[in-house]
């Protein structure tokens, strides 16, 4: 019997050193993607660190991601800003990124929520988008437990070695953050958050046209809409001031909505409910110009910059809020 | 239970442990259980077929065994019918009935559809078959009854092969169930490795280029020929991977148990014509069409019209067992079609190799072979790959045109993909030809223990890191 249990414990001593390897890799690779100081990871890493501390956060999904451009923002209004924007998150997500963001950042004078079609959706259970980004920060509670919600195998992300990094990203996310820990960092494409897409009007839509002839519609849950409540409820219990604005989409796309009105007499209820201003530029003299867009969703750096400036020029008339002392403190060291 | 699983992960460990802890007679009966709850895991009512499969089969086996002349041909065709029945109602219903109601469209009688939501349960043509291959094995007197229901059911159900084969022999397998297997830590060792390898091709390439090939022939018109190409190629090494790879794991994890199951693959690349492609690939189906449909039709002893006849019998059905849709019938009789093309073609192949002073057995002749197999074979996969017939067309005819080097990615596939992509077959064919060149396992023994534990951990983290773990079955569950 001796040979065995040598033999055994030989086996068991592999596999033990191989799971102690495995946390090793899980936390070099999450401190790593910490350090990212560029791109997407970068502009997140900041907001998570404390370190943004804007008086204009920009809150919303890829159309934010891709429409509000702080830099105009601040040259126009002179309020810092940031876009928190995440890529392909939706209403319930972006709400738990603002709530990490108020945790370590100072308060904002003004979050701008950026609404879409998709605003009352929730994240269906298997498409958080890019879940890597949130992995190194699953000891904020909020983001865990909002993201527990939307998946409940989430809990595997924090508590089994590289899970989070390699079983829900196809696209080799955890590379990133080993090579930061070499100083190798991506390409710096973002401006405080913000991603401009330099491209002209390509052929999605016309493909989305022809396999929906008889048009999209798109759901007013119940959940879906108490969790905007709650977005907006959040920002007034800080007494951070909120303003819902829906960004310019391309006129065809809107006439293929089928329920349209049933989605902005919505937008309008809760605005008017909760006493927030809703900006809709979804007839605004951007939306029929294609060259603006890339995409039927999307405005290009061109059309970013004209809404952005628009945008700014508007906020000027907002009624000024008192800025907090953290802010204005953060402002004078920004400058 | 899938085997890229977490489940497996904690299942198999946990199995293994039981079955060395309890004893011999213990250890059948568990790996029963084992295999109920591993099948259980996908959709458990379906289980339900299993037990009357064995049932039909254990009983037709006693009663072919006991009896003799026209009883026990009727015996078998019984038992070969109502098992074969199963497959028909879940496999083939709706392909049958769809293609008479089409036929009877056509002759203007108009009949409604009987289309039914039958979801395939998992490995059904598997199992099945391994249940004929014992019936037919028992009335050949080849093997002996097993009066043992757990033995049998065990054999039928042995969960690492349950699934996707190998398709075993009673012969090879059945006695393995009566033997003792003590632990045996070079045996354990060497299962494991086998598994690593096999998760290495399922995890780091075929999955991988499974994303790109998905994209690709999901919509073909919308990519250019370059795109079309290399998603081609990509699943000729996706499927084969998929499937050797399931294979490896299988054997393994049998290995590591005590079991010795048949190699099913043997690097089928490197084949110099279809002929040997098919001795090398997914060899326990190939063996069990040449042994239980090819030769019982005639085989090549018979006139060369009835030989033609059979060959394309045995591939159009071969198509069929793969799925039922015409995608796979077509595939099958391409590959009839290619090897009797392959015979026929023989002599004027040698005279112009041998006018261009082309030796036999030379590199250049074997490299130039190998390549026009493998394309041959790629062809094949289009066909076995597209939706329909229609788009299996669309990308044979736009295989080289409009061409764009600058645009190669996909929605799910970026191009930082594509390197790791690469890397992966590169690594996949070096490690087979040094297999083949090297012994590996007697080299690395002698490797001391830090190096080669570093080396295995270098291979456990090359997988685990560039492994994509989505939620994805391997290709061959489906048939």
């Amino acid at each position: 019997m001796k040979a065995p249990r040598r033999d055994i414990k030989r086996i068991i001593g592999f596999f033990c050193t191989g799971g102690l390897l495995a946390v090793g890799l899980h936390l070099l690779i999450g401190f790593g993607l910490k350090r990212v100081n560029a791109s997407d990871a970068g502009a997140f890493n900041r907001a998570m660190s404390g370190r943004v501390n804007a008086q204009v956060i920009v809150c919303g999904s890829s159309r934010a991601y891709r429409h509000y451009d702080p830099r105009i923002i601040h040259a126009v209004t002179g309020k810092t800003a940031f876009n928190l924007a995440r890529n392909g998150s939706h209403t319930d997500v972006q709400m738990a990124v603002l709530q990490a963001y108020l945790r370590h950042n100072a308060k904002p004078e003004l979050v701008v929520e950026n609404l879409d079609m998709h605003s009352f959706t929730l994240t269906p259970q298997d498409e958080i988008y890019a879940p890597v980004q949130y992995v190194p920060y699953l000891n904020e509670p909020q983001l865990f437990q909002a993201l527990l919600q939307i998946n409940p195998r989430v809990w595997k992300w924090k508590y089994i070695p590289l899970y989070g990094y390699v079983v829900e990203d196809v696209n080799l996310g955890w590379m990133y953050g080993l090579a930061a820990l070499a100083g190798v960092h991506p390409r710096e494409d973002h401006f405080d958050g913000f991603c401009p897409m330099d491209k002209t009007w390509n052929g999605d839509f016309d493909r989305f046209k022809a396999m929906h002839p008889d048009g999209v519609g798109f759901g007013v849950p119940s959940n879906g809409v108490r969790v905007l409540e709650e977005l907006i409820q959040t920002c007034q219990s800080n007494q951070i001031p909120i303003l819902l604005v829906y960004s310019p989409q391309y006129c065809e796309m809107l006439d293929l909505v089928t329920n349209r009105a049933v989605v902005f007499a919505k937008f309008r209820d809760i605005a008017d409910h909760y006493g927030v201003p809703f900006w809709d530029y979804s007839q605004s003299q951007y939306c029929s110009n294609r060259d603006l867009f890339y995409n039927s969703q999307h405005l290009n750096a061109r059309g970013a910059e004209a809404f952005s400036r628009d945008l700014a020029n508007r906020l000027l008339s907002l009624p000024q809020a008192p800025a907090s002392r953290q802010a204005r403190l953060a402002l004078t060291q920004t400058r | 239970m899938l085997f890229n699983s977490l489940q497996f992960a904690v299942f198999f460990p946990l199995v293994a442990a039981l079955c060395f802890a309890v004893p011999h007679r213990m250890r059948t009966p568990l790996l029963l259980a084992a295999s109920c709850f591993f099948y259980m895991a996908f959709i458990p009512v379906y289980i339900l077929i299993l037990f009357v499969t064995i049932g039909i089969d254990y009983v037709a086996g006693i009663y072919i065994e006991k009896s003799g002349g026209a009883a026990r041909k009727a015996l078998l065709v019984m038992s070969i019918v109502s098992t074969c029945a199963v497959l028909f109602v879940f496999k083939y219903f709706n392909f049958f009935t769809g293609g008479f109601i089409g036929l009877a469209n056509l002759a203007g009688w108009r009949l409604p559809s009987v289309g039914a939501h039958i979801i395939l349960p998992i490995g059904l043509s598997f199992h099945t078959f391994q249940s004929l291959s014992y019936v037919i094995e028992v009335y050949m007197r080849r093997q002996k009854a097993e009066t043992n229901l757990v033995t049998y059911a065990t054999y039928v159900m042995f969960f690492p092969q349950l699934v996707a084969g190998p398709i075993e022999r009673p012969q090879n397998l059945i006695h393995q169930f009566k033997e003792e297997h003590p632990f045996d830590y070079d045996r354990i060792t060497s299962g494991l490795k086998r598994m690593a390898w096999g998760f290495f091709k399922k995890l780091v390439v075929a999955d991988r280029l499974s994303l790109y090939v998905t994209d690709v022939y999901a919509a073909p018109s919308n990519f250019n020929g370059l795109q079309l190409s290399i998603a081609t190629v990509f699943f000729a090494y996706q499927i084969y991977c998929d499937f050797s790879g399931y294979s490896d794991i299988a054997i393994g994890a049998a290995r590591v148990l005590g079991f010795r199951l048949i190699e099913n693959f043997d690097t089928p690349y490197r084949s110099r014509s279809i002929s040997e492609f098919w001795h090398r690939w997914h060899i326990s189906l190939s063996t069990w069409f040449r042994d239980y449909v090819y030769y019982p039709l005639g085989g090549n002893r018979v006139p060369l019209a009835r030989w033609v006849l059979n060959i394309m019998v045995t591939f159009a059905i071969s198509g069929l067992w793969h799925g039922a849709n015409w995608t796979y019938v077509v595939w099958g009789l391409l590959n009839g079609f290619y090897l009797l093309a392959g015979r026929a073609g023989a002599g004027f192949r040698d005279r112009v190799f041998g006018a261009g002073g082309l030796d036999k057995n030379g590199p250049f002749r074997a490299g130039i072979s190998v390549l026009t197999t493998f394309f041959l074979v790629c062809i094949g996969w289009v066909v076995f790959r597209a939706r329909n017939v229609g788009d299996a067309a669309y990308v044979l005819t736009h295989f080289f045109r409009n061409w764009n080097i600058h645009n190669i990615s996909t929605d799910h596939f970026e191009l930082r993909q594509m390197p790791v992509a690469l890397m992966s077959l590169l690594v996949l064919e070096v490690a087979q030809v040094a297999a083949r060149k090297l012994s590996l396992a007697d080299m690395v023994a002698r490797v001391p223990l830090i190096p080669r534990w570093a080396g295995y951990f270098a291979l456990v983290f090359l997988v685990i890191l560039f492994g994509v773990f989505r939620k994805t079955q391997f290709i061959y569950f489906q048939f």
